[in-house]
């Protein structure tokens, strides 16, 4: 055996690349999130665990007193609030796992490659995106359960959703972790982060709405579907209810609030906030956050200590 | 476990040495190739392959790097020593472009460090003190990464992927995930896949740390193949029997040069006659111990140490 390593080519090349793009470290780095992915059940276990948790247990559960949000079951009214739920755990812990590559782990030698820092960067975000969309879709597993029927045009735009979504929060995360010198736990950014801009994302009540109401779900589709034509979305017994405001500007103010209306528009045809709104924070927030995070990878890079 | 049997490293390489690697008194003997230069720096290649000049760093009021100059020859075998604080890790992380220096110049085969950090990057081979490995990936997969990373073109990167493994005797161990793997394999396949873009200087911080006698043994014989083939070494290292194994050594204290030449030449000048190069080392730094305050990757390790979160 002879040691030929350190004869034969001479250095290294920098990938190749255009404006800072390397298709082949995009991938690589999208790949190793992949890999990741797969090695690790907890995380697939945990998508499971946290969609029969909110969507059977408490969709069921709290679904027997409240009968009905704008004449969609409780399960059904929560289920975009399950899989936004599902997508913030899977971007975020796939971001903060930036923390820990950087200080005992891959990102070091990263860091010394002559691979461009935003190629590295698109690579980890592509892949948190991609995880998001897989866990994010655990919940939709669960709809003949609840009675939602899906369509092929309604998962692929529930997809693009939650990429879109996954990505934003993948960067916004790894914005974060640039900035986190240590990290001992994934409660902090679960109580935080993931808490809160899941809470007050109109994830599990209305913003305004015409809550209880009977029977609604017992009529047939058609009549029910004639019933809403006609603005009506609960018989007898229903009220309206009004968030109090400051939850109502916390609610305006959170990005995830429009995404996850339009993933519930997608979904079951039901929307609380302007489409337009909510079509320009799902896909202009995600390419704004991607630029940030890309420039604090960078950043994180050539600060590191 | 599965460290091969095999002793010696290279039979090629030992050859060149004249015999079986000289690191059998347990004490890590220059061998017979590298000590004919005697540690001069100016029997090495022409142009250094280091050059520091004036290289300082401070975090806000701390000054961890004050002002350092040398240079090392090309081919040449160099450590840096020092007690713990000195500065050895923020030189190597400025001279590696991670720390951008706050004074001072610096340049690795002929490319500056601060305004050519993308040169640097592709000339230099590194190893961190603890391993940057991606313990969910196999050492192939790790190796693979390295690949792309360095822009080794597809059709040549299966042929270094396996000279790597075939190098860091873990072909057999190819497919594991890394997390499984001892201290010692770690460090052979972070060593081997730091070659593996064939760099002109190769970084070693702290290269056996944590390795028990026999993944130390077996790595310095790597690391003094290396050396044979004339690739330019500049290590860290609290090993005093490696330090002077090297051709030239720095002893760094409190961000400053102290003293610098041939473990011989300090020996005789600082120590005397029966003396070694520890007795240098404490002539020159003093008894005083160097405590540390534990440093973010010091809590990360240790918090991985104790199982961890999540984030593995």
């Amino acid at each position: 055996m002879t040691a030929p390593a350190v004869t034969g080519r001479r250095y290294a090349k920098a990938p190749p690349s255009w404006a800072g793009i390397a298709p082949s470290v995009v991938w690589v780095m999208w790949r190793r999130e992949m890999l990741r992915y797969s090695r690790d059940r907890s995380q697939l276990f945990g998508g499971l665990s946290r969609t029969v948790l909110w969507l059977v247990i408490l969709g069921f559960g709290l679904g027997a007193a409240l009968r009905e949000i704008e004449g969609y079951s409780y399960a059904q009214y929560i289920l975009p609030g399950v899989i936004v739920l599902n997508v913030l755990f899977a971007a975020l812990q796939c971001a903060i796992s930036l923390v820990w590559d950087r200080q005992v782990g891959i990102m070091r030698e990263v860091f010394v490659s002559p691979s461009p820092m935003l190629s590295v960067a698109l690579g980890k975000l592509l892949g948190g995106a991609t995880v998001s969309v897989i866990q994010g879709s655990i919940p939709l597993l669960f709809t003949p359960l609840i009675g939602v029927r899906l369509t092929v045009w309604s998962v692929l735009g529930a997809w693009a959703v939650m990429f879109f979504l996954g990505l934003f929060m993948t960067a916004l995360g790894v914005i974060i972790a640039a900035r986190l010198k240590t990290f001992e736990g994934f409660g902090s950014i679960s109580n935080g982060l993931i808490q809160p801009l899941y809470f007050l994302s109109g994830s599990i009540f209305p913003l305004r709405g015409v809550i209880g109401g009977v029977g609604f779900l017992e009529i047939p589709q058609h009549l029910r579907e004639e019933l809403r034509r006609l603005g009506i979305f609960a018989i007898g017994g229903g009220w309206v209810v009004q968030l109090p405001g400051w939850i109502q500007a916390l609610v305006y103010v959170n990005p995830v609030s429009y995404q996850l209306d339009l993933l519930r528009y997608v979904l079951l045809r039901f929307q609380q906030l302007p489409m337009a709104a909510n079509i320009a924070v799902t896909f202009g927030a995600a390419p704004l956050a991607v630029v940030f995070a890309a420039w604090a990878m960078r950043r994180m890079a050539s600060a590191d200590r | 476990m599965s460290l091969p049997p095999e002793r010696g490293g290279s039979p090629a390489a030992s050859a060149a040495a004249g015999g079986p690697p000289a690191v059998d008194s347990g004490v890590y003997t220059v061998s017979a190739a590298t000590s004919a230069h005697g540690g001069a720096a100016s029997t090495f290649g022409s142009q250094p392959a280091v050059t520091v000049e004036g290289l300082g760093r401070r975090f806000g009021d701390l000054i961890a790097v004050d002002s350092l100059t040398f240079s090392v020859a090309q081919g040449e075998f160099f450590a840096l020593l020092g007690p713990n604080g000195a500065g050895k890790t923020t030189t190597i992380h400025m001279l590696t472009t991670l720390l951008e220096p706050t004074s001072g110049r610096a340049s690795v085969m002929g490319y500056d460090v601060a305004r050519e950090p993308q040169r640097v990057r592709q000339v230099l081979g590194m190893v961190f003190q603890d391993p940057a490995l991606d313990e969910r990936l196999t050492a192939r997969e790790n190796l693979e990464l390295h690949a792309v990373l360095y822009g080794i073109p597809p059709r040549e990167r299966r042929q270094a992927i396996e000279q790597a493994l075939v190098w860091a005797s873990l072909v057999e161990a190819a497919d594991r995930r890394v997390r499984t793997f001892s201290g010692g394999m770690k460090r052979r396949l972070e060593l081997a896949r730091a070659l593996m873009h064939s760099p002109g200087v190769l970084f070693l911080d702290e290269p056996t740390l944590g390795l028990d006698p026999q993944g130390r043994r077996h790595l310095w014989e790597r690391i003094d193949a290396l050396r044979r083939e004339g690739l330019t070494v500049l290590m860290t290292t609290h090993n005093l029997p490696e330090a002077e194994a090297c051709d030239r050594v720095g002893i760094i204290d409190a961000g400053r040069l102290v003293e610098i030449g041939p473990p011989g030449e300090l020996v005789a000048k600082h120590a005397g006659e029966g003396g070694d190069l520890e007795d240098v080392f404490i002539a020159l730094t003093g008894k005083q111990l160097r405590d540390e305050e534990a440093t973010a990757r010091d809590l990360m390790v240790s918090f991985a140490k104790r199982g961890g979160e999540h984030t593995r």
